[in-house]
């Protein structure tokens, strides 16, 4: 139990203050066991307050303090360093949010948010006066990274990680790197074949020392944690065993295999997929010659496999438009004569390669766009196939064309074996089966499994820009991660009590990250948790019938006391509103404002000024006009109209 | 059920159209059109029949003869796809397919066709000189009563049957099964359109600058009278001074707004002017070849130059026979007649839809 507490309340410069009585609970809190000190402080995040606080708790030697004023998201990591700054640990310390969670939820009822307020500032200090010092958890790691694919991005993304001075193992299950890049033809912006690409890749590799290359090797089975994963590759015959810090999964995608009669897909000779006609352009030679027929007519239908509102595929696979335009354009620089009908749902030739398609367009291609509820049918009667679409582009006329060989043009699909890989690496995928990240825009190469990172289009449809670019986004996340030789994890994790357990393996059941594993102990089987991949998320504390599992810093000696805190009301006096909060409270009208606002709004009157202008005018302490300032903008008081002349300050002029 | 023809694009091509098929349907053109309504909307929609190559469909609309030519789709195209100069290549390749004999489309397609066309005139018209020994008195007494007969014999033999054709395929082909009294009463719109371009006024450009509109329509007025005055007055023999007088204003109104035409042509400033082809250069440089050679010859008639210069009126009898025989009937000047028709068949539709309701 803690006996010298630190109570800090904040006003947030009214944000908190205007509704919820701080100046009441800082003396209320007073009277609370073990607090030896309570406050209430205009910003508890200022420079002047940490500094306050620091000495508070040298003084008047403080084993533990509680801040209660915006969320934990904002300012936890700001008050753990004020506790290391004065010598006590970090989590010794507790937030409560009486910002979010009272005066903004309850600015119509401040009494209400005030005894609100009262209960989470007792919750707060009932857990702090149970809690334990914490160090985080330091973990030697690996310098070495099994990346799992040799296509573009794994082996783009492998040169970097061994530049940066990891070891690399790079995982191929062919018989050859470079994956579908490798039998690409000529590829869009630079005009290089897709092998050209992957050679000067392979030739990199081959002068790297620390990237060891396996080709027609399989992923085993998958141990171990950030900083030491223990991974098993099978090489024909043979297994390796590696000992890695971090893994890159860059295993790529398949194309959209189209079903026997979709569009007379295998029912006629006439129809094949973009991946085929871009082998037939490579390898034809003068004359665009199929089946010894000439071609002179090709007809691209569009988003096959792709875009389906009932379907699995929901998704645009965002790179086959380009793909299609660009063989379209590959056949007019290879042959005389083809003409081109492009039958689209919508033409997605983003960024640059908008040039593409308006380059197909000055070639005379024509571009017809159909609905997923009327596809173009495609029919075999004759020799040569016609086509029937109803095109959105003409009023939705019925039109017919023939063409001497349709292209179906295919989307991406997850590959079929990545629900293997998934399972072996604990990765979560998607309902498109392809590999989940943990937030597609703050975390987006990420996985829920620490040191597991996704790269290129195993994540989902991307062009081999993209591929490459999330790729080496994961490599650089993993030197980050490798680079020191050691990490500190969050020391929030799971424990378990050694007596109480008697292995049920429950625990193990619900754990997400696969970090519960029996161990015998003692001459009985208990759990033992990999605190390197425990998460913290405490899914299995209520899960354990010996109740022998507990969280640090949720123990239940701190949860019931922050229950206990939490129930009782207290004798709380209800106050006289401030101004701005009987104008929300719509007891009084907007001309009623505080005496410091109407010296503000006297010195700007009519004009922009900044703050120090203000200041200098009203002869009031420029951090008082600050704080006023910016309650008068949220109250629509004032604005600010752009930077002044030297652009150090914002320039504010009042509202009308 | 149409049919795609992507060769259409070549064929549109030879008769001017730029890169139209550059189009990705915005609609910017039919938006910007001043004169495109929601029943009739163009030039996107033709700029897409041509890129699918859907003959039938173009070959039975007037939407084209809709079109007066101000250029601001051109002007307003993301693309540069040129829906203007698109709109005038259609006009060009229906003329051809009203035509009978099928040498609309040869003179259209080939400038040599119209080089040959010219030669032939002169030499033709040389010999009958030569066998009329230069007679100034004998030729210009033919050359009066050819006006007369080249009249009569190219609206009887051509344009007569292209306009019929031009009936069918809009209008018969199509299905509009309209009474005769909706042609009677649709009949003042074909008077109204040939002689006041009533439609130009409602273009953007016209309606910012009227000046463009009554060029165009003195132009018309002045042709039209100086045919008149030269068939019927006899300008050229009449000794009334009235009738002197008229002619004078007349052809001298028809080479000062040539003039300007040509010189419009020549500076490219608006998007409408910016692709001439050698259809449009001769349409305008003939009426203005016209217009000075028939003003110079009655001066010379006037001040008794004529009979020593009476090359000079050879040169002006050339002129007007290549006009009245190849530029008249396969050339630019059909626009006269297709477009006030245009909107004669189209009140007819018009007319006929109200009756249907």
């Amino acid at each position: 139990m803690k006996q010298r507490i630190g109570v800090y309340i904040c006003h947030c410069g009214g944000n908190i203050s205007d509704y919820v009585d701080v100046e009441q609970l800082g003396k209320l809190m007073e009277k609370e066991d073990g607090v030896i000190i309570s406050k209430d402080v205009m910003f508890a995040c200022s420079d002047a307050n940490q500094k306050d606080m620091i000495n508070d708790i040298n003084e008047k030697q403080l084993d533990a303090i509680v801040v209660a004023s915006c969320s934990p998201k904002l300012h936890t990591h700001t008050f753990r360093g004020v506790a290391e700054r004065a010598g006590i640990n970090p989590y010794n310390y507790a937030q409560v949010n009486v910002r979010e969670q009272c005066s903004w939820a309850h600015s119509d009822k401040p009494m209400d948010a005030t005894i609100k307020a009262y209960g989470l500032i007792r919750a707060g200090i009932g857990r702090v006066s149970h809690s334990e010092a914490l160090e985080s958890i330091e973990i030697t790691t690996q310098k070495a990274v099994a990346v799992i694919g040799a296509g573009v991005s794994g082996m783009r993304a492998a040169i970097d990680l061994a530049r940066m001075g990891s070891h690399v193992y790079l995982i191929e299950k062919e018989s050859k790197v470079g994956g579908k890049i490798a039998n690409t033809g000529k590829l869009f912006m630079t005009g290089e074949n897709g092998s050209e690409v992957i050679e000067r890749l392979n030739q990199r590799i081959k002068q790297l020392s620390n990237i060891t290359v396996f080709t027609n090797a399989n992923l085993g089975k998958v141990s171990g944690s950030i900083g030491n994963f223990f991974i098993d590759v099978n090489v024909g015959e043979e297994l390796l065993k590696f000992n890695v810090g971090s893994v890159l999964v860059t295993t790529g995608f398949d194309f959209y295999q189209p079903q026997e009669g979709e569009y007379g897909y295998k029912l006629s000779e006439n129809v094949i997929t973009l991946q085929d006609f871009n082998k037939l352009i490579e390898s034809s030679n003068g004359k665009l010659v199929h089946n010894g027929k000439p071609v002179k007519s090709v007809a691209y239908i569009y988003c096959v496999g792709n875009r389906q509102s009932k379907g699995d595929n929901k998704y645009c696979s965002r790179q086959c438009c380009t793909a299609a335009v660009h063989s379209s354009l590959r056949v007019h620089e290879k042959f005389e004569g083809v003409k081109a009908f492009h039958i689209h749902r919508d033409i997605r030739t983003y960024g640059k390669q908008e040039l593409l398609y308006q380059e197909s367009s000055r070639k005379g291609d024509i571009y017809i766009k159909f609905e997923e509820k009327e596809p173009p049918v495609v029919e075999l009667k004759d020799s040569k196939p016609t086509i029937r679409v109803k095109d959105y582009l003409t009023s939705k006329k019925e039109l017919t064309l023939d063409a001497d060989l349709v292209v179906l043009v295919t989307g991406m699909v997850a590959r079929a074996d990545s629900s293997e890989i998934s399972s072996k690496l604990k990765i979560p995928v998607g309902s498109d089966k392809f590999f989940n990240e943990i937030h597609p825009k703050l975390k987006p190469v990420e996985t829920v499994i620490k040191g597991v990172y996704i790269g290129g289009a195993c994540q989902g449809p991307k062009n081999i820009t993209e591929s490459v670019q999330s790729a080496l986004s994961g490599a650089s996340k993993i030197n980050a991660v490798l680079r020191k030789g050691s990490i500190a994890l969050e020391p929030i994790v799971a424990r378990v009590n050694a007596d109480a357990c008697a292995w049920c393996n429950k625990c193990a059941e619900v754990c997400e990250y696969d970090a519960v594993k029996p161990i015998e102990s003692n001459g009985k089987m208990i759990a033992e948790v990999n605190i390197s991949t425990c998460t913290g998320c405490g899914i299995c504390a209520p899960v354990c019938p010996t109740n022998a599992i507990e969280i640090a810093q949720y123990t239940d000696n701190e949860i019931e006391s922050m229950i206990d805190g939490f129930m009782s009301k207290g004798e709380i006096e209800a106050r006289e509103l401030e101004h701005s909060a009987k104008v929300e409270a719509g007891k009084v009208g907007m001309k009623e404002y505080p005496e410091i606002w109407n010296h503000i709004i006297r010195a700007i009157n009519g004009s922009s000024l900044t703050i120090p202008e203000i200041a200098a005018k009203t002869g009031i302490e420029s951090n008082l006009i600050t704080w006023h300032l910016m309650t008068m903008n949220r109250y629509s008081v004032v604005e600010p109209v752009g930077l002044n002349d030297e652009e150090s300050y914002y320039k504010y002029k009042l509202k009308k | 059920m149409s049919h795609i023809n992507p060769n259409f694009a070549e064929e549109i091509k030879k008769f001017g159209a730029k890169d139209f098929h550059l189009c990705f349907n915005c609609g910017n053109c039919t938006a910007i059109c001043a004169l495109s309504t929601k029943d009739e909307s163009f030039p996107r929609e033709m700029v897409r029949y041509s890129t699918l190559g859907l003959e039938e469909d173009i070959k039975s609309s007037l939407k084209p003869w809709m079109c007066y030519y101000c250029g601001e789709c051109s002007t307003d195209c993301p693309r540069q796809a040129h829906p203007g100069e698109l709109m005038m290549s259609l006009r060009r390749w229906l003329t051809a397919k009203y035509d009978w004999t099928g040498l609309s489309g040869l003179l259209y397609k080939h400038l040599s066709a119209y080089i040959i066309g010219f030669l032939l005139v002169i030499v033709g018209l040389l010999v009958f000189a030569g066998n009329l020994d230069y007679n100034q008195e004998l030729i210009m007494h033919y050359g009066h009563y050819f006006e007369m007969f080249a009249i009569a014999g190219v609206f009887a033999v051509i344009l007569l049957p292209n306009i019929v054709r031009m009936w069918l395929y809009t209008i018969i082909n199509p299905k509009v099964k309209a009474p005769i009294k909706i042609y009677f009463k649709a009949f003042s719109e074909l008077i109204v359109h040939m002689f006041t371009q009533k439609r130009f006024l409602g273009c953007e450009k016209t309606r910012e600058n009227s000046i463009k509109w009554f060029e165009h329509f003195m132009l018309v007025i002045s042709y039209l009278s100086l045919l008149f005055t030269t068939v019927f007055l006899d300008w050229f023999g009449s000794q009334n001074l009235f009738v002197i007088w008229l002619g004078y204003i007349e052809s001298a109104i028809i080479f000062i707004v040539t003039f300007h035409f040509v010189l419009k042509r020549i500076q490219k400033t608006e998007a409408l002017h910016k692709f001439s082809q050698p259809s449009d250069w001769f349409f305008v440089i003939w009426l203005l070849l016209m217009g000075i050679t028939a003003f110079m010859v009655r001066l010379f008639i006037d001040i008794h130059l004529l009979e020593n210069n009476f090359w000079f009126y050879l040169f002006h009898l050339t002129v007007l026979v290549q006009w009245a025989i190849i530029i008249v009937p396969f050339g630019k000047w059909t626009h006269f007649l297709y477009r006030s028709f245009a909107m004669y068949f189209v009140r007819i539709q018009e007319l006929n839809n109200q009756i249907k309701k």
